[in-house]
């Protein structure tokens, strides 16, 4: 009798149960979220954007708190980024 | 068409022909995790990694120079690879958050002036 099952539910795994495993998995995979050219393009831009404005965000809060002295931009108020970058160590 | 969404050889990193630098570039995970695990996948399935290896090493191309401008960028990218919704909710919140400071000015000029305009106005 075992001689029988055994191979049978090799065969059933191998050929049903892996590529079951794997075809879940592609189909998972395709349907996740993804984005097309055009929208990687825009997304490009609307972040080139938001660094631009933000850096000339920092000089003008800048510049105005230098004029006024009782002017506290939001920004002074929250964690300066340091402009070390331990990647760029030599 | 998608030059930053696409999976490059990452050749600068490269260890060997630079696969698992540029899986590691594409999904953010360390590098060397990656080539643990792909020693330990071609011991596993007893050389079918390798095969793909090469097969990917042949067919994906190099990654351009200059292709991010420093390490923000990049990582930025990697998050909208993985997740894009996820980076352009962190982009709207960056507008949003210009707004504020903005309105922030806005306000402190606005207001300024009409005390301005009130010291004028007693002066009289």
């Amino acid at each position: 009798m075992e001689e029988v099952f055994l191979p049978i539910t090799i065969v059933g795994i191998l050929f049903v149960g892996l590529p079951w495993v794997i075809m879940h998995y592609i189909t998972r995979w395709k349907t996740a979220a993804t984005i097309t050219g055009e929208d990687e393009k825009l997304l490009d831009e609307l972040y080139y954007t938001a660094r631009q404005l933000e850096e000339r965000l920092l000089t003008v809060e800048r510049i105005i708190a230098a004029d006024n002295p009782d002017f506290r931009p939001l920004s002074a108020s929250r964690q300066e980024q340091s402009p070390f970058d331990i990647s760029r160590r030599n | 068409m998608s030059v930053r969404t696409k999976f490059y050889l990452d050749k600068q990193n490269a260890k060997f022909l630079g696969v698992c630098s540029g899986l590691a570039d594409y999904t953010g995970i360390e590098a060397i995790w990656l080539r643990v695990g792909m020693v330990f996948l071609a011991f596993a399935t007893s050389g079918t990694s390798v095969f793909i290896y090469f097969l990917i090493a042949w067919l994906a191309p190099n990654k351009p120079a200059g292709l991010y401008q420093g390490p923000e960028e990049e990582k930025f990218w990697q998050g909208v690879r993985s997740n894009p919704s996820r980076s352009t909710a962190q982009v709207r919140s960056t507008f949003r958050d210009i707004d504020r400071r903005l309105a922030d000015i806005e306000m402190y000029y606005t207001s300024r002036n009409t005390r301005l305009a009130d010291e004028i106005d007693s002066l009289r």
